[in-house]
């Protein structure tokens, strides 16, 4: 179903995704983006991800959940990493929508994103700046 | 490390096949990365590489800069200024603004920047990390 975003309105939780960061889906990323720094070695754990990894599950799973169209831009990225993450470890992504609004053609959308562990501890905040392009009867929505 | 110290350079191409193990990663699938009939029609005329790659770069940089202090206590506000195409190399910059003492360690922040094989800046920010005081990073160079 489309979503109709001149109605999504700020304070409203818009993904929550659940992620196993297994060796396979971290060597795919890391082969993705060419990152040649390798994993650094934790002696508690398995070795650490890289953490944007992280970044890029929790903004690709806003980028499912909202259905963010074609032609849409993202222009403005923020991040916090507060706990490395071992290989192996289960997160939770949820993004929660901060602002709303319409000016010059476009929507302009602030995401807000947290990544908890199992424990509920966190481990990386972020928030995303997206441009979503406006059909001409698009509804301004709800300001943030 | 000082301020006006430079970070260890990353330089990397960046092909169509990056963008596309880049969409399944991340689930990433928007059009404007993948079909080259939709990106024909857009601002840009062709397919661009995710913004994010290119902040994966400098996180890349800053990790091999900082290490571990960098996944623990890493900060990254970052503008994505202008697309990087398939077929762009990227390089990465970053150099020391600022060094505070802190009960902590050193609080380092740096400006960051990730400039294409035409000089275009990509991508530019700041990127802040607190390093402890019994493990302090060497600096790769000076500007």
């Amino acid at each position: 179903m489309a979503i109709d975003y001149s109605e999504l309105v700020p304070g409203q939780s818009v993904s929550r995704r659940r992620y196993l960061l297994d060796g396979a889906m971290i060597a795919d990323y890391m082969a993705s983006v060419q990152d040649e720094s390798g994993l650094l070695e934790s002696p508690e754990s398995n070795p650490l991800v890289p953490p944007m990894s992280i970044a890029a599950l929790s903004v690709g799973g806003v980028v499912q959940d909202l259905q963010i169209p074609g032609g849409s831009l993202h222009v403005g990225q923020e991040l916090d990493f507060v706990r490395a993450v071992p290989v192996g470890e289960t997160l939770v992504c949820e993004a929660t929508l901060k602002q709303n609004s319409v000016r010059g053609g476009w929507r302009f959308m602030v995401l807000e994103s947290e990544v908890r562990d199992p424990e509920g501890r966190m481990v990386m905040a972020g928030k995303s700046t997206v441009m979503l392009p406006v059909p001409a009867d698009d509804p301004p929505g709800a300001a943030g | 490390m000082r301020v006006g110290d430079r970070l260890p350079v990353v330089e990397k191409g960046v092909s169509q096949e990056h963008v596309e193990r880049y969409a399944r990663a991340s689930g990433d699938f928007n059009p404007i990365h993948m079909d080259p009939d939709f990106a024909a029609g857009s601002q840009f005329g062709t397919r661009i590489a995710h913004g994010m790659m290119g902040a994966a770069t400098i996180s890349e940089m800053m990790t091999s800069a900082f290490g571990g202090a960098w996944l623990n206590t890493g900060r990254m506000k970052i503008k994505f200024r202008s697309p990087v195409y398939p077929g762009d190399r990227i390089t990465t910059l970053g150099r020391v603004k600022s060094v505070r003492e802190t009960a902590s360690g050193s609080e380092i922040e740096c400006a960051v920047e990730i400039t294409r094989d035409s000089g275009e800046v990509a991508i530019s920010g700041d990127a802040m990390v607190t390093v402890s005081t019994d493990r302090r990073p060497e600096a790769s160079g000076q500007g």
